[in-house]
């Protein structure tokens, strides 16, 4: 991490799904979620994490909170049946609902959907390493660096030319500190 | 036109596909994973997740929180 960069604090709550603990995890880059107040962790997510990633949970930076299972709502469980979620999926959207966060973290495009619908802010994996840069957690090159090893060194799926197009915006975003 | 192909399914997710066939709440196993099958490229279309990515990418560069 370069010495020039000094991270900022957030006094957020984030609701965490699965899949962002595991591929941030995978790139040993969890701590880009160290800024946030705690991260919220629904039961079911935790145990899948825990059966997958174990040490995803061991993470001292981050402040990982397991939540038992939250109530759904009627408006989340209608969710759940239309867009097929998964136990994880549909406590980490209750517990939104329940503890009134506004950010669930996913990689998941229908609990993205089902998270719109219910009017709460979605973010994945990719957003997570580039707000990165932009929250002095990790340097341009840094975050460069990690997003070209997504498809060696973790279990994220994005179509290679995406992934590229992504890369070269972020150059382009911070050429002069590359 | 269908064809035949070999997947590897969790125990688990087997035996409760198999109970809903038991019980006769579907035809088959057949029809069920069709069903899962569809369920799931309908609500994981290329485009909304490459809408999604980009949407994160932007959130990333330029958001606020």
């Amino acid at each position: 991490m370069n010495g020039d960069y000094m991270a900022k604090t957030s006094t957020a709550l984030v609701v965490a799904d699965a899949g962002p603990l595991i591929h941030l995890d995978e790139l040993a880059a969890l701590d880009v979620l160290s800024d946030y107040a705690a991260v919220l962790v629904p039961n079911a997510v935790w145990l899948e994490v825990q059966h997958h990633r174990p040490q995803a949970l061991q993470q001292a930076k981050v402040k990982l909170i397991r939540q038992p299972s939250p109530p759904a709502s009627d408006r989340v469980n209608a969710m759940t049946a239309l867009y097929t979620l998964h136990h994880g999926e549909r406590e980490a959207l209750a517990l939104c609902v329940t503890h009134s966060v506004n950010l669930l973290i996913t990689d998941d495009t229908a609990a993205r959907l089902a998270a719109k619908s219910l009017n709460i802010t979605a973010h994945g994996t990719l957003g997570l390493l580039i707000r990165a840069v932009r929250q002095q957690l990790r340097t341009p090159s840094e975050v460069v660096a990690l997003l070209a090893a997504i498809p060696q060194q973790t279990s994220l799926h994005i179509r290679p030319s995406l992934l590229i197009d992504v890369i070269a915006r972020v150059k382009a975003e911070w050429a002069s500190e590359l | 036109m269908n064809s035949t192909h070999h997947t590897e399914i969790p125990d688990q997710l087997w035996q409760q596909a198999q109970t809903l066939v038991q019980q006769g709440w579907a035809g088959n196993l057949q029809e069920i994973v069709t069903e899962a099958l569809r369920r799931y490229l309908e609500s994981h279309q290329q485009v909304l997740t490459e809408t999604f990515i980009q949407e994160d990418v932007e959130w990333g560069l330029h958001g606020e929180d």
